[in-house]
């Protein structure tokens, strides 16, 4: 247990000197606060734009909080991915590529920490970032518009808390699977678009599919209640990182033998 | 002008202060950095010129990370 203390130690401490701990929290604050501050000052930015005729009336209805809230939730699950994705995606293959993680596992290290070590400061750093964006989100609406329970924020943040943790899992999987970071990357990104599309064509069908957790804390946020199908979905995304973890674990050990 | 005075500044200045923050990390780390994706220079003007987004290009493609 120590062992794997200290390599996530070191893992956290990495996330510093290149300042994962500061970019990717402020990334995910600007994503989220520029959805409340643009329809709240939609009117005005038409207006300085212009290009609307002499006394022409545009009346726009103003959306409710919860409508805000959840759109600007969403862009966690298309940028957010895409910065989870290309910050991690080198998170094995790069080490293995400039030979670090030789150097670590001629030590007494096992397989199962190196990974789960590495995977668990990134899992820190995506809670952390998405806490700190949603909240800010959160309040930027609350003082915008109205204040959404904070019952529904916690529900919500949790729900794409364990959708981003699938992704990254996966993305876990394929840097410990394949030898480059940018296939591993390409890969993990069109496995999560593939699986956002058909289960958003065939929601009847897939309701259990863990991407539909983005849309279920969406429709918490708009509708007030959560659907019933989330359980099934959490379970679900529950048991895919699990499975995903164990096999990066397993095909790294395997690969890192061969090599 | 009528435009700026509409604007909550409460909330405004947090975000400029952040952005702030973003700009001179990626700053920091790119005078740090050995070799970026590309040459560096390029990576100075899109820091510099490409606002809110360029840091966040940088830090996400520009580093490498292998």
């Amino acid at each position: 247990m120590s062992q794997w203390m200290t390599l996530f130690n070191k893992e956290v401490l990495e996330m510093w000197r290149n300042f994962k701990w500061i970019w990717v929290p402020i990334t995910f604050i600007l994503l989220g606060v520029s959805e409340p501050l643009t329809s709240y000052y939609l009117p005005q930015i038409i207006k300085s734009v212009g290009g609307l005729p002499e006394g022409a009336i545009f009346e726009m209805p103003k959306p409710t909080a919860g409508a805000v809230l959840a759109s600007g939730l969403s862009q966690y699950s298309t940028f957010g991915v895409l910065v989870i994705v290309l910050g991690t995606m080198g998170i094995i293959a790069g080490e293995r590529k400039n030979g670090v993680a030789a150097m670590i596992l001629v030590k007494p290290v096992s397989y199962f920490s190196y990974v789960t070590s590495k995977w668990a400061g990134s899992l820190l750093l995506v809670w952390i970032s998405l806490f700190i964006g949603y909240i800010s989100t959160w309040y930027y609406t609350g003082q915008l518009f109205d204040w959404v329970p904070i019952g529904e924020f916690f529900q919500s943040f949790a729900l794409y808390g364990l959708w981003l943790t699938v992704i990254l899992t996966v993305t876990v999987f394929f840097s410990a699977a394949l030898l480059s970071p940018g296939l591993a990357g390409f890969i993990s990104l069109a496995l999560a678009l593939i699986v956002s599309i058909l289960s958003g064509a065939l929601s009847h069908l897939l309701e259990w599919s863990p991407s539909q957790l983005t849309s279920y804390a969406g429709a918490l946020l708009t509708g007030g209640k959560l659907p019933s199908d989330t359980m099934p979905a959490s379970l679900t995304a529950l048991l895919l990182i699990v499975l995903f973890l164990w096999f990066s674990v397993f095909l790294f050990k395997k690969k890192e033998l061969a090599a | 002008m009528e435009l700026l005075e509409g604007l909550n500044w409460g909330l405004i200045a947090p975000l400029f202060i952040i952005q702030l923050i973003l700009l001179i990390v990626s700053f920091v780390d790119l005078s740090r950095i050995e070799k970026t994706n590309g040459p560096k220079l390029l990576w100075v003007f899109i820091i510099i010129f490409v606002t809110i987004i360029g840091p966040i290009l940088y830090f996400v493609i520009g580093r490498r990370n292998d």
